[in-house]
Parts: structure tokens; sequence; C-alpha cells
């Protein structure tokens, strides 16, 4: 009986955090004719005419294109920048160890809301607005504390002995994280890429502010196109979300197993 | 190969000094255990020695090199762990010849010296698994290994036997000492056996509280103790100490007996006392005796003695073997 309840409490559950998606995807391929119908309604004749229309003439090519570069590259660039010090705060011993470590503290602390200002002045004094670069710097620079915190957590679960055992047979700290403790953190590895990803890839802020041309924005803040102040294109909107939201679950239905073991990794032993 | 040489070595952590003058001379093809209760300092000893641990005072001379500050990779020294600290990533074969990859040999070489040590240790068959295919035993033989393909100047090995079963601890004891005499390399051994100690060392270094109490040959520590704690600490089971009127009666304050130093049997000056436990050994059988005004002492006889629980005997020091220690618990000379 119980669980005959706990089984239909998470279905409702289920119902409402799933409609939203499945809803999105309805609208996305209703003709217009049928857009008078109440939403739930399931398309009768599906086409993917928005699709076309977003992807040519809204310019989600392009926006799709940008989105890519930035959120792969700050993947990968975040893993070896977050690991490389973590490796440090917990491989070595350093001058100054306790102060970086209270910095990364601190970076955790504070919104980036509180900071934007300042940091849209820094990108454009480099003169990397309206490019790649200024948003994945800013992204990096932004979310780097989490992730050393995260694989500073990792490394601690490795034995130092492995460590110094990797001493004695002669190799230096840099041959240590490449042949030693990188190959083992793959649960880490896969988590700050993923994470970092689904961060970049949805991120709106950033991109709104450093990216004011066109050709460079990206998808979220192409999603914006649809929406004026009096109209709502929602066809358009709807098949953009869905554009959008591909690639994010389709990575995470992949690496689940990996991200989830990461996420809870050094929580035990 | 090299000897160690330790002259006036302390090391601190901040104020608290936890080694302290330590002056150690190991000669080249030496096996030397280091032995001491836990907390005695012995691993961090041979930590410093593996260059894990930084000199805070004194030289450390590996070879005529003084090593002080050169890194564990610029002393030419292996060592093994309690924990084997094998890298699970890779094959036992990969764990074996890591040191020589990063030296740049060439794969022939590699996988020439990596198959001659595990034809040595037995390791063939095992080549191509993980650390996490092999048991307890295989896994300790693979750190051994890895240690072996380097040919280093001086081998350190900080308790590799104690998370091996009784069994498979006393067949490695006598695999490492096989090795050595094989190999002729230097070698610091840490223990808290004493067992160990007895059996494998050319000689053995007692260390107590950061201070070494006494250097010297397995038997000539059993003969002759510099300290009361060396008296106690080798030999097992371990020497009862006696004070007051027995002691007393041969001018010590305090009377040191081995357990297989006693001979039971009436007459005089015998210790009369009560059996309060019986453990037989089979080859051995060691008896609990409280004997007033002496407390329980240990007696280990030959195993076909019959003595029960309750029983009342009368035990004779051998004299020829008692050892007498001062105040200060160090040894009488007659």
């Amino acid at each position: 009986m119980g669980r005959w309840v706990l089984l239909f409490i998470l279905g409702v559950i289920a119902v409402l955090m799933v409609s939203p998606l499945i809803l999105t995807v309805f609208t996305s391929l209703k003709p217009t004719t049928e857009l008078v119908n109440p939403p739930w309604y399931p398309p009768i004749s599906p086409t993917f005419e928005h699709y076309a229309r977003v992807w040519t003439d809204g310019g989600f090519s392009r926006y799709f294109l940008n989105t890519l570069i930035i959120s792969v590259v700050d993947a990968i660039v975040m893993i070896f920048i977050a690991s490389l010090a973590a490796y440090a705060m917990v491989f070595m011993e350093f001058r100054g160890k306790m102060i970086l470590q209270v910095l990364f503290l601190i970076g955790l602390m504070i919104p980036v809301t509180a900071i934007v200002l300042p940091l849209f002045q820094i990108v454009r004094s480099f003169g990397l607005l309206n490019t790649h670069l200024g948003v994945i710097f800013a992204d990096l620079a932004l979310a780097v504390s989490i992730f050393v915190f995260m694989f500073s957590s990792f490394f601690m679960g490795v034995p130092k002995a492995l460590h110094e055992a990797a001493r004695i047979d002669g190799a230096t700290e840099f041959q240590i994280y490449r042949r030693v403790v990188m190959p083992i953190a793959t649960p880490a590895v896969v988590t700050t890429a993923l994470l970092e990803f689904l961060w970049s890839w949805n991120d709106l802020l950033l991109r709104l502010l450093l990216m004011t041309q066109d050709e460079m924005r990206t998808l979220s803040v192409g999603l914006l196109n649809f929406q004026g102040t009096m109209t709502r294109d929602v066809t358009g909107l709807s098949s953009g979300t869905v554009i959008m939201a591909i690639p994010v679950v389709l990575l995470f239905l992949f690496f689940q197993r990996h991200f989830v073991r990461g996420m809870t990794a050094g929580a035990v032993k | 190969m090299a000897g160690v040489e330790l002259k006036n070595l302390s090391k601190a952590y901040g104020d608290v000094e936890v080694l302290h003058d330590i002056n150690l001379s190991i000669a080249d093809g030496e096996f030397v255990v280091f032995v001491g209760p836990s907390g005695c300092g012995k691993s961090t000893l041979l930590r410093m020695i593996a260059g894990l641990e930084k000199v805070t005072g004194g030289d450390l001379m590996i070879g005529d090199k003084r090593a002080n500050d050169l890194s564990p990779r610029q002393r030419d020294i292996a060592m093994v762990f309690q924990s084997y600290a094998l890298y699970p990533q890779m094959t036992v074969a990969e764990n074996m010849g890591f040191s020589l990859s990063l030296e740049k040999r060439s794969k022939n070489e590699i996988t020439k010296k990596v198959q001659e040590a595990a034809d040595a240790l037995k390791l063939g068959p095992f080549l191509e698994r993980k650390p996490g295919q092999l048991s307890g035993g295989q896994r300790q033989r693979v750190a051994i290994g890895r240690a072996i393909v380097r040919n280093p100047q001086v081998f350190l090995l900080d308790e590799p036997l104690s998370n091996l079963d009784a069994a498979l601890r006393s067949e490695t004891r006598v695999e490492i000492s096989e090795l050595h005499q094989r190999m002729e390399t230097t070698m610091v051994y840490v223990t808290h056996d004493q067992v160990e100690a007895m059996t494998m060392a050319d000689r053995i270094v007692v260390l107590n509280g950061g201070y070494i109490e006494q250097v010297g040959s397995p038997m000539d520590l059993y003969n002759n103790p510099a300290t009361e704690f060396v008296a106690g600490f080798i030999g097992s089971p371990k020497m009862n100490f006696v004070k007051g009127r027995y002691a007393d009666a041969v001018g010590a304050a305090t009377l040191g007996v081995r357990p297989e130093h006693f001979e039971i049997g009436q007459g005089d000056n015998t210790w009369e006392g009560k059996v309060t436990l019986v453990e037989r050994l089979g080859h051995d059988t060691i008896l609990y005796i409280r004997v007033p005004d002496a407390g329980v002492v240990t007696v280990s006889l030959d195993g076909q003695h019959n003595q029960q629980v309750g029983d009342t005997v009368h035990l004779r020091p051998k004299p020829e073997f008692i050892h007498k220690f001062n105040e200060q618990g160090r040894p009488i000379v007659a």
C-alpha cells in the first residue's frame, strides 16, 4: 500500500517536471492553424517548419555554433585550470596556500550579478567585447572556484602514498598530475566538463552583456528575439528552446552514471 | 649501491622536535631494521632518508653525496609502502616499469627488466592485471618488484608486511631476506614487530621517543640490552621485570628475566607462585604465574610441560641470564 502511495506521489512529481518540456515540444511541432487549441493538445499534423525557420531565418545556426564553441572551450579549459589548481592545493606545500584557499572561497560567495559592471569594464578594457574569448575568460573566472573545490575534494580521496610513490619513482609534479592522479579522476573530470558545459550553454546574463553584435550571439540570447514587448512568436520560441535543450539532454543521458558518481565523490571513502 | 650516514640528524615540526640527534652509519649492502613502538619516529626517519620529509637539522649522506636538499628522484632510492601504493589504473607491468618509463628507457629494456623482476617474484602470470585484481600478497610483491626494477642504491621498506595475514607475512619475510642476499643492496626496513626485526636484520636500530636507544646485531640486543626499554622490546614473549625483594637480593633496582630463562624445580632461591593461565603453542608452553612480591611472571617452557591453572610451581631464574638494571634503567655491569 505504502509503495503505491509513494509511486503515485513520484508519478505526480514526474509529470509536473516533464510537462513543460512536453508542452514545448507539442507547440514547436504544431502548424500555426493549430495554435488555437489548448497547449496540452498534441499536434494533429506535426510539422518541422518552425525548426527550419528558426535555424535559418532566426539565425540559430550561427548562434548554435557560437554557443558550442564557447561551451566546449569553457569545459575543456576549466578541466585543466581547476584540476591543476586543486592538485597544487592538495598535493603541494607552498607559501600563501592558505590565502589562495580563502580567495577561492570568496570566489564561491560572490554572486555574478554583483560584479557584472566591473566585469564588463574589464572585458571591454581588454578589447574582448563581442569575442568568444571575452565570454570564455569571464565564464572561467566566475566558475573556477567551485570546480577547484570539486577537484580538491576528489583529490583528497586519492591516497597520499600514491603521490609519494610517484615522487620516489622519479616523477615530476606535472608527471604525477598527468600520469598518476588525472587518470583516476575521471568522475571529477566528467562532472566538471558537464556542469561547466551546461552552465555555459544556458547562461544568459554574461552573453547578453558581452555579446552585443548579432553574429556573436548565443542560443540563450537568440531566444529573446522571439519575444517582443507586445507580441510573442510562440512556435519560434518553442522550437528554439527545443534546439537549445537537445544537446544538453543527450549529454546528460550519455554521461549520467559518471556525473552522479562525480557529484558524490568525496562524500564517503 | 651505497651506504647511508646520518649525522646529528633531527626533525622538528614547528617547535616540536620529534627526532633528536640521530647518529647512524649504515654500511653498503647492509640490512638495517628500525624498530620501536608507535610514534617513536622510525617511519619519519625512513621518510627523511627517502626525501619525503624535510631534514631540519644535521646531515644526511647517501653514498658520498649530502642528500639533505635532494629531491627523492635525485637520491636514487626505492621505497615499498605499507599500503603498497600501486597505481590503480596501470597494469602490474606498467606499475613496475613506471620509473623506467619516466627515465625514457627504451620499451625493450623496460619489458626485459620488468620480466626479470616478475620472474624473481613469481609475478609472471599477473603482468597484465590491474592491482585491484590481485590479492594482498601479490600486491605487496608488485610493490617490491616496482622497487627492484630500478636497481636503486638504497632500498627503503616501510612496514611492508603489516597488511598481510600471519602465514603470508612469514613467507614474504623469507622472500625479502632472500632478495637482500641476492641483490646485496643496502636495505632499511621499518617495523614495529620485533620478530621481523630479529629474523631479518644484520643490525637493529631501536628507537624510542625520537632517540636511538641502541644499535646492534639481533643477538647483541637480545643478550646485552643497553636499556630496560630495549630489554623489554626485544624478545617474545617480553622480558619480565621484577622490583622489590627479588631485585634487592641481586643488588638491582629492577631485575630482568626472559620467560625462556626460568627453570622449574624445588630448592633454595626459588620463586613460589600459582599458575593463572596456560598457553599451549605446541612447541612451547607459556605459563603466567602469579608470584607474591613479583606480580605476574611469564615463563616459556618446552611444549611437553603439563602444568595446569591453579598449580603451585617453583621458579628459578638461570643466574647466567639475568639482567640487572639501576634506577635509570641502565644495566648494572658486574
